[in-house]
């Protein structure tokens, strides 16, 4: 005799919880991670040589505390990580500093597009392990190699960005600061920069991405040190774990750079933009507890 | 007080089709304006009136002939209101104002009093998208008063505003006008606003010529409402069309 309650319109609360969860941005995110790690321990049991989530994040727990030491001894992995980093960065410095020079130069002038325009679309189509090999043979096995990799792998796809974004500025606003006789550097800071930094954003992000691939390559043919190094020297050891959990490292620091460092300066330069869009991603922040 | 000589200045634009003739923007002007005057040029659409003004800023280079804008011998500052505002999208109201100068804090003093003048002290720390186009045409206008010009340069300042917002910018425009006394030009395709503006009106025919130049001898302030102003404004329309019959010998 129970009348079934007539459905109110009302939000969906009953089941709410566990599926608001699931589809808020954290919940599909942890769901992801679940389901990858279920279908790699599946994947250890197809096959066998495959090492498993457990072995690999012992691996990398022993890799980062020095393992039985109890942490009295510290593990290889911040050494060659900051190796990694070091040289990562002094690349992507040389690398984003002269994309961003020559993508205004070409963005600019008629004459530097004229001239530079080819050579940085050829530099564009060359892959990393190129670079990787090049510097080898030109500087052996030292710490020039993987930076020079890094700064070639990632200037050109600044500046051909840089260039777009220059070239997209609105000649209103360029002709206003003439008519105001706004000086070169101040037109530069808060016309030239702002205008194109969405451009600057998309040359940065896949300068990141290519470098980073570039410098594991490099480190690997030439690298004494690094993150690079350490993931062969555990693939010519025959240990995959190490050869997998350096893997892992790698991707994860990509993607957390990708995720929290860039959107957030993106969010910060767009201010002026969306300022729905920053809240939003301030929130979400808050949330993971960034 | 700035001085301006415009000397048989001409302006072409490469045509914009492959085999088209070059598009005569300003066929051949010599104009002289000094003092503290302010002087509207008049014309249709396409009659080279913004070319003009930007010949005259600096933005363009005349074909031929040549343009001197001084101030006591040494080159005169200018401030320029363009059709649209013109601000930067990513930059706050005030340092938007602070862009076109080069003084700090001084600077900010100044900024924040030319847009209590246009009734905007409230959206300093605002960004452009979110004020109203008439807010952003009058911060357009305190920028451009807030240089303190020698020469002040506007574009048809009012064409996209609605009426009421237009007719309160013009009483501020004049009492702004009336305390600073700069140089102005000022370009409009509205009769009836020329007159109620200005003590000369230099009115210019299709192909860039001057086809009439009048002066007005009314005191200012003036009311767009005053009967005199009214009496003149139907006047000269009716001069204004007079142009219309003579085909445009562009
Ligand atoms: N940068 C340019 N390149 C090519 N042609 C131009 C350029 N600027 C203006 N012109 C041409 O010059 C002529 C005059 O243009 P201008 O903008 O000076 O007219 P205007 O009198 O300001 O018209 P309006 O009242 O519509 O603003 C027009 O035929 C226009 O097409
Ligand atoms: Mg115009």
């Amino acid at each position: 005799m129970t009348a079934a309650p007539v459905a109110l319109p009302e939000a969906p609360a009953p089941q709410g919880g566990l599926r608001r969860w699931l589809s808020s941005p954290i919940g599909a995110q942890v769901t992801a991670a679940v389901v990858f790690i279920g279908a790699w321990q599946l994947l250890t049991v197809i096959a066998p040589r495959v090492p498993g989530p457990a072995d690999v994040a012992n691996f990398l727990f022993v890799e980062i505390t020095g393992g039985s030491h109890g942490g009295i001894v510290r593990g290889q992995f911040f050494e060659h990580f900051a190796v990694t980093l070091q040289r990562f960065l002094l690349g992507l410095f040389f690398g984003f500093v002269s994309g961003l020079l020559v993508g205004i130069l070409i963005g600019s002038s008629t004459l530097a597009r004229a001239l530079l325009n080819d050579t940085v679309l050829v530099l564009l189509t060359m892959p990393a392990f190129v670079w990787a090999f090049l510097t080898t043979m030109w500087f052996g096995i030292t710490w020039q190699a993987p930076v020079l990799t890094v700064a070639f792998s990632a200037f050109p796809f600044v500046a051909i960005n840089v260039a777009q974004g220059v070239r997209a500025i609105a000649p209103e606003l360029r002709n206003m600061s003439t008519a105001f006789e706004v000086g070169r550097w101040k037109q530069f800071r808060h016309l030239t920069v702002p205008a194109v930094a969405g451009y600057i954003f998309a040359g940065l992000r896949f300068a990141i991405i290519i470098g980073w691939n570039g410098i594991l390559l490099s480190e690997w043919f030439s690298g004494q040190a690094g993150v690079g190094f350490r993931t062969r020297y555990w693939f010519d050891a025959n240990r995959y774990r190490g050869f997998v959990g350096w893997v892992i490292v790698f991707i994860v620091f990509i993607v957390l750079v990708d995720r929290v460092l860039l959107n957030r300066l993106q969010a910060r330069a767009f201010r002026w933009r969306d300022q729905k869009e920053v809240d939003f991603i301030e929130i979400q922040e808050e949330q993971v507890g960034l | 007080m700035a001085q301006v000589i415009i000397n048989r200045l001409k302006k072409t634009f490469p045509p914009p089709t492959k085999d088209g003739d070059p598009v005569v923007a300003i066929g051949d002007i010599s104009l002289e304006v000094e003092g503290n005057v302010f002087v509207s040029i008049v014309g249709p659409s396409g009659c080279g009136k913004s070319t003009l003004l930007n010949i005259l800023s600096g933005v363009e280079t005349p074909t031929s002939g040549t343009v001197s804008v001084t101030e006591g011998g040494r080159a005169a500052h200018l401030g320029y209101v363009f059709q649209d505002a013109r601000l930067l999208p990513w930059r706050t109201v005030m340092d938007n104002m602070l862009y076109v100068r080069d003084d700090g804090d001084a600077g900010e003093t100044k900024a924040t009093r030319y847009l209590d003048m246009v009734g905007l002290s409230h959206t300093h720390d605002m960004f452009p998208g979110q004020l109203s186009g008439g807010m952003q045409q009058r911060v357009g206008i305190a920028r451009a008063f807030s240089v303190e010009p020698d020469l002040l340069l506007m574009d048809e300042p009012f064409s996209h505003l609605d009426a009421i917002t237009a007719r309160s910018l013009r009483d501020h425009l004049q009492e702004l006008w009336s305390a600073t006394r700069k140089t102005v030009l000022f370009v409009t395709h509205d009769v009836v606003e020329a007159v109620q503006l200005s003590d000369r009106i230099i009115v210019l025919a299709p192909g860039g010529r001057i086809f009439d130049d009048i002066s007005i001898d009314l005191p200012h302030p003036r009311r767009a409402t005053d009967p005199k102003v009214a009496t003149l404004q139907a006047e000269i329309l009716g001069r204004f069309e007079e142009m219309h019959p003579a085909p445009a010998t562009a």
